[in-house]
């Protein structure tokens, strides 16, 4: 069929296209410039253990402001496309075990994304992926009981709060005059402990809660669809 | 390590095998996703500096040094960011098929050709 | 001053809480939902303002407390502000389009949208590559979601084809950003330098450049794009089309640096084939937004080439040419995708309905008009530029594949435009429409048409006298609900006065055409006070058409020539699309006439510098021309004046407009072709081109003349003949221009003259003979000499002046043609035109005879002569025509001066006497023989019959039985078939049939280039890569 010549042409045009760059690829042997200066500001500017969260966070923090965005939109995106109905007496009931073990394991596991986050600038780990944690929490908890209804006004309230006080730290660096997004705005404290490198911590607090919340909804909103 | 970039492009290579030939619309979602980790692989790659760690400053480095002991950090804070935008465009793709399984009951591509010319 | 980072910071803010303040009242959300992306144009306007007149710095807004490229920064220069402000624009105008939908929907819809333009402001200001791809992200998935705010199958699966052809896009992109970061250690755009790239680098740049220039959506790897078009609501789709292409165009021209310069031309020539192709593919459209969106690729494509293209251009120019373009395809097409939500009809053919909203139908025209790239809207101004450039540039093709591109997205709004403005709508549906939908689109109306005025008075400092036809219609249409008389008078008021106005600045030649155009034209208006009712968009077309020719002859510069040349195409044009049946005919007129505007304008881009302080018609004589300027702009005057092979437009046109208005085209409109061939000719007496080009030209006139004639002697339709009866004549006058000899000049002027008088006078005649009879067809006349005596002389005067017999000034024309013809030493070409006028006989005898001569019609027994209107005017030319006739030199004598100014004079005139090198002849002996040998038969014939018998009419029986249409048993059907006999095969329309192959071709080659638009989605990321691939395949050979 002409069709699948031409999806091999365009793959093998694509192969032939990319390979230069694997076949020549070659690691770098020092950081360049820019992340040299990212690893001494980190350490030296931000009181920050962690460079990859003060990358995150501090200077490319408008990326970051963009990707809570992104997610956002994707939960008002897929909260305006589905139709929120619960219609699931069908399903099968989760297992005593599921349901015994993971109204243990719930809290738990809401308590360790607690930690990701809150130590986002010290270990591997931040508000995303304390964030996803906290959702897997959820996730749980609706595997384990289907008919489970979360209360949307909370988790509404939540998203929405959180996602405006991240904007409004932000706002406060532009306020003081010393530019948006600054994480300056509290004392930056000592190197390696909980509170240090200035605001990383409550900005990643609030990604955290933001992207817990966001995930639990588009779980539940994709959960609620027959 | 350069195992790890190898491995990107052929996941990029298979994920869009995949969309240019799956006939099911939420393996061409597979595929897109299958896609999308392949660019995280390689983008994860492209920092990678030989026999160096982490760049989180704690015990295993050393302070006065760092520059020379931790691997870039930024194609890792890249990585997150595309991770999030993956996730979020894949989820509006599956809603999509949700609505668009809803009105036809068909998950082939093919049924969903109305619109040309 | 507000720092624009709060566009973002607050829409962001509102955009989390929205759902909150939602939850208390939608009005309060609505409120909050308006007041944000107000405070965003808001801003804009301010920026912009300061950025252009206050000539503020740019202002680099850096986040986090670090200057980039250590954090990322944003910049908000004049072209951001330019940018944004109109994206904000039409963001706010399209939510207030969208309101009532909004009001009912969910209030995700509102923070998506308000996401949206949140998205569009970063993408602009953000000057870091991977920031961009987040902000693309954010505009992708909000757009995504939108799509879907009428959620049905078709709105579904379009978003689903653009997810898909999206995703793997900015997966392109992501991956090219992310190596160009392996390659150069830095994300922001102003710290990459490419140049040092290796051949990897250049990968990673390639891949990160088509991942931005497939979102603007080149031929083919463009289907997603149309089927979003095609189904999304058109509110939204006014932002996908205007706002996000715009914001990702200017990240193109951010990367653009960075490209390298035999990629950037690759995606240039790319884009000129996306415009000509969708222009193309348009061709066939009959669904009204999917032709909006071939229509806005095609756009996208001309603003990628005329960016690529214009890099070395002087910044002046640059400007006018992209951001012109680019002002002109956001608001134009804005509105038009409002329009197709306000009407509801998705089939073009149904557009008919429009007709019901006068209001609407006109701003549909105005913003088809703004995106056809039309004057005084900026894209005519960008367009100009642009083709100027392009010739300077030695680019010929690409200006030449411009025009045709242009030229067939004409013919596609203009087909529709025509649709709308004249098919009937069966269903007498009504348009239910409402405030908030209206509003936006006459308020972009209003910005599209002031833009122009800035554009004239800013960039170019052209006096604003050549606005003046444009004013006059917009007053015309201002006072429309007065009656049709008081308009007429105003117009003729207006006339004068603008005649009195730009006496003082005419001499010679120009002096000469004003009298034509502005007194020619200001007597056959009189006949248009015979119209009932309000004649609405008439008198001011009117006097747009005339007025523009006026202007014509004080236009200083290429420029201003062009631009009253366009205005006086679209007057006419619109002026033949009032007939009642003339949808097709002043479509082929206003093609051809298009065609002939962009010849002229390639002819005038190839032509040297002009003086700007003097007139063109003088100016021109100080220049050499190039030979193919010579060619191009001759084609072009050959058109507008109906010459041989070009002349299809004319019979119809003439045909079927209205019967006053033929009079008006007849008259004036058909000497501003003579015009433009006397510009030329001026030019190459004083610079005799290297190849004698006039030589043919002189031969098309014959032509024209000969075949002109005979066409004219088959038709039944008298508009027709007179048509066919015009072409003729203006061959002569062609002819006559071409031997660039004086006598030839001066025979070219007397002609025209003359042509003025006895065409209007004979149209005039005819169109009150119409009037009275309704109908055109000369059998189903005859015997109205009785009843329309008056008309019968006029007509009678006037075809004795065309057919060149003693005593009118026909003769006097046929004496200098013959004498300046042999003169020349063109022996042949003057026996044609000797053949010519023979021919011409046959069909001036038929018109008098079928029409006036013979039985009286039994339908036309009640039938009386022709308004006071008709016969008014008609008088002034027989006036005229018998006081020429009886004294010449009262032409000849100024003609001879305005002629001697440019060549020197080879006639002598001693008093009535005119004597050439060939002979002498003398008007009013002409008229006094003449006369006496008329004279003395008629007063003996008098003296000796007494009485005259006078013949009865009878009824013709019929021996069984009756044809069915026993009109067409006269003799005056069908008249000289045994001619036609005679001339075998040559008196078939094969031009016609030529140019009917040429439109089937066009066509069908438009079919099949949209066959590559399967509706496939897969098929479509399958056309993403493969153009890729192919794009890289080019690039390395």
């Amino acid at each position: 069929m002409i069709r699948k010549i031409f999806v091999i042409f365009a793959i093998a045009g694509l192969i032939m296209m990319l390979l230069p760059l694997v076949v020549n690829f070659e690691y770098k042997d020092s950081l360049n410039e820019l992340s040299s200066q990212y690893v001494r500001g980190s350490i030296d500017d931000l009181k920050s253990q962690n460079v990859v969260t003060s990358v995150i966070v501090s200077y490319r923090g408008l990326d970051t402001l963009g990707e809570v965005t992104v997610l956002f939109l994707a939960t008002a995106g897929v909260g305006f496309l589905l139709k929120h109905k619960k219609n699931k007496n069908s399903l099968r009931k989760a297992s005593e075990l599921l349901q015994t073990s993971s109204s243990f394991l719930v809290a738990l596991i809401i308590l360790f994304g607690i930690y990701i986050f809150v130590h986002g600038h010290l270990t591997p780990g931040g508000g995303f992926q304390g964030g996803v944690i906290i959702a897997s929490a959820f996730l749980l908890m609706i595997l384990s009981d289907i008919n489970l209804k979360f209360n949307h006004l909370i988790l509404h309230l939540v998203e929405s709060f959180s996602g405006a006080f991240y904007v409004v730290v932000g706002l406060i660096g532009l306020l003081l005059g010393i530019g948006f997004l600054n994480i300056n705005i509290v004392p930056l404290g000592n190197f390696g402990q909980l509170f240090s490198a200035g605001a990383i911590p409550i900005v990643y607090s609030l990604i955290g809660l933001k992207v817990g919340a966001e995930l639990t909804a588009i779980l539940n909103t994709m959960g609620g669809e027959q | 390590m350069i195992f790890s970039l190898i491995l990107g492009f052929i996941l990029l290579i298979l994920g869009i095998s995949m969309m240019l030939t799956r006939n099911n619309l939420i393996k061409i979602v597979i595929g897109f996703s299958i896609m999308d980790t392949g660019i995280h692989l390689i983008i994860v790659s492209i920092g990678y500096i030989r026999n160096r760690t982490a760049p989180i400053i704690d015990a295993a480095v050393n302070i006065k040094d760092a520059t020379s002991q931790v691997v870039d950090p930024i194609p890792s804070a890249l990585v997150l960011t595309a991770i999030v935008i993956g996730l979020a465009v894949t989820a509006v793709m599956l809603s999509f098929i949700v609505e668009m399984y809803k009105k036809t009951k068909s998950l082939s591509i093919d049924d969903y050709q109305e619109l040309k010319w | 001053m507000v720092n624009p980072i709060y566009i973002i910071i607050l829409s962001l803010i509102t955009g989390f809480l929205l759902s909150i303040f939602d939850k208390i009242g939608r009005k309060l959300s609505m409120t909050i939902f308006y007041g944000v992306l107000s405070f965003n144009l808001f801003v804009m306007a301010i920026w912009f303002y300061r950025l252009l007149v206050v000539d503020v710095t740019p202002l680099l807004i850096n986040t986090a407390g670090f200057v980039a490229p250590i954090s990322i920064n944003l910049r908000m220069g004049l072209q951001e502000a330019f940018i944004l402000l109109f994206s904000n624009f039409i963001a706010l105008f399209a939510a207030i389009y969208l309101f009532k939908k909004f009001k009912k929907a969910k209030i995700s819809s509102l923070v998506l949208y308000l996401i949206l333009s949140m998205g569009v402001n970063g993408l602009v200001m953000t000057r870091d590559l991977f920031n961009i791809f987040v902000f693309l992200e954010i505009v992708s998935i909000s757009t995504f979601a939108l799509i879907t705010l009428e959620k049905n199958l078709k709105s579904l699966s379009a978003g689903f084809k653009y997810m898909l052809a999206g995703g793997v896009v900015s997966t392109f992109f992501l991956l090219g950003v992310i190596f160009v970061y392996y390659f150069s250690g830095n994300l922001n755009l102003d710290f990459i330098n490419t140049g040092t790239f290796n051949n990897l680098g250049m990968i990673a740049v390639f891949m990160m450049s088509l991942g931005i220039f497939i979102e603007l959506k080149p031929f083919p790897a463009n289907g997603w794009a149309l089927d979003v078009y095609e189904a999304t609501d058109s509110g939204i789709v006014s932002v996908i089309a205007v706002v996000n292409s715009a914001a990702i165009f200017y990240v193109f021209y951010k990367i653009m640096p960075m490209i390298p310069n035999n990629l950037l031309q690759l995606l240039g020539y790319a884009g000129l084939l996306t415009f000509v192709l969708s222009s193309l593919m348009g061709l066939k459209q009959e669904n009204a937004k999917r032709l909006l969106g071939y229509s806005s690729i095609g756009q996208m494509g001309l603003l990628i080439s005329a960016v690529v293209f214009t890099t070395n251009a002087p910044e002046f120019i640059s400007i006018l040419i992209v951001g012109g373009f680019l002002v002109n395809h956001l608001l134009a097409k804005a509105g038009l995708f409002w329009i197709t939500g306000i009407v509801k009809k998705e089939k073009i053919a149904d557009w008919g309905v429009l007709n019901h909203s006068k209001p609407l139908l006109i701003l549909f025209g105005l913003l088809l008009f703004a995106l056809a790239s039309l004057p005084p809207f900026p894209g005519f101004w960008a367009k100009w530029e642009f083709i100027r450039w392009l010739i300077m540039e030695k680019m010929t093709v690409v200006a030449v594949l411009v025009l045709i591109g242009s030229l067939c997205e004409i013919a596609f709004l203009f087909r529709w435009f025509n649709l709308a403005v004249k098919k009937e709508d069966l269903q007498e549906s009504q348009i239910e429409t409402s405030h908030s939908m209206n509003l936006p689109v006459a308020f972009l109306a209003g910005v599209l048409a002031v833009i122009p005025v800035i554009i004239m008075k800013y960039f170019y400092q052209i006096d604003l006298i050549h606005l003046a036809p444009v004013i006059a219609l917009i007053v015309i249409f201002i006072i429309e609900i007065i009656p049709s008389k008081i308009k007429g008078i105003l117009s003729l008021i207006t006339l004068g006065t603008y005649g009195y106005y730009l006496y003082p600045l005419l001499s010679g030649l120009q002096l000469f055409f004003a009298v034509i155009f502005i007194i020619g034209g200001g007597i056959i208006l009189i006949s248009t006070f015979n119209r009932k009712g309000l004649n609405q968009n008439f008198y001011g077309l009117l006097l747009m058409m005339i007025l523009s020719l006026g202007n014509l002859l004080i236009a200083k510069g290429y420029l201003e020539f062009f631009l009253n040349w366009e205005f006086m195409t679209i007057s006419s044009y619109l002026l033949f699309l009032r007939g009642k049946n003339a949808r097709n005919s002043s479509f082929v007129y206003l093609i051809f006439s298009i065609a002939g505007a962009y010849l002229l304008m390639l002819g005038f881009a190839f032509a040297p510098a002009v003086s700007s302080d003097m007139v063109l018609l003088k100016s021109i004589t100080q220049i050499q021309l190039p030979l193919v300027s010579i060619i191009l702009m001759s084609l072009g005057f050959l058109i507008k004046s109906g010459s041989l092979g070009v002349h299809i437009w004319v019979p119809d046109a003439y045909a079927e407009a209205e019967d006053d208005v033929t009079a008006l085209i007849a008259g004036i409109l058909s000497k501003v072709g003579i015009l433009g061939f006397f510009v030329l000719a001026v030019s190459a007496i004083s610079h005799k081109p290297d190849i004698d080009i006039f030589y043919w030209i002189g031969w098309i006139g014959v032509l024209s003349t000969i075949i002109g004639a005979f066409l004219a002697v088959f038709q039944e339709d008298m508009k027709r003949l007179l048509a066919y009866s015009s072409m003729s004549q203006i061959g002569y006058i062609v002819a006559s221009v071409a031997m660039l000899s004086h006598l030839g000049l001066v025979t070219a002027l007397y002609l025209s003259f003359n042509h003025l008088l006895f065409k209007g006078l004979i149209f005039l005649a005819i169109a009150g003979v119409i009037y009275r009879t309704k109908t055109r067809n000369m059998y189903e006349m005859g015997g109205l000499i009785k009843k329309m005596p008056i008309s019968y002389i006029s007509v009678l005067i006037g075809i004795i002046a065309v057919s060149g017999v003693p005593p009118l000034s026909g003769f006097g024309s046929k004496w200098l043609l013959y004498s300046a013809f042999i003169e020349k030493g063109w022996y042949l070409q003057s026996g044609v035109l000797f053949f010519a006028s023979a021919v011409s006989f046959l069909y001036l005898y038929r018109l008098i005879h079928s029409v006036f001569l013979g039985q009286l019609k039994y339908e036309h027994q009640n039938v009386k002569e022709a308004p006071i209107w008709f016969i008014l005017p008609q008088l002034i030319f027989i006036i005229a025509l018998m006081t020429i006739s009886t004294f010449p030199n009262l032409i000849i004598q100024p003609l001879n001066a305005i002629v001697g100014n440019y060549i020197d004079s080879s006639i002598v005139i001693d008093g009535y006497k005119v004597t050439s090198s060939l002979g002498y002849w003398n008007g009013n002996q002409v008229m006094m023989v003449t006369m006496g040998v008329f004279m003395v038969p008629l007063l003996l014939l008098l003296l000796l019959i007494g009485k005259t018998q006078k013949v009865k009419q009878f009824n013709i029986v019929f021996a069984a039985e009756r044809p069915e249409s026993p009109q067409t048993t006269h003799v005056a059907h069908n008249m000289y078939a045994h001619y036609k006999k005679v001339l075998g095969g040559w008196g078939k329309p094969r031009i016609l049939s030529f140019w009917n192959g040429v439109a089937e071709w066009t066509h069908s080659l438009g079919n099949l280039f949209r066959q590559f638009y399967t509706g496939n989605g897969q098929t479509y990321i399958l056309h993403i890569i493969l153009y890729m691939v192919v794009l890289y395949i080019i690039l390395g050979v």
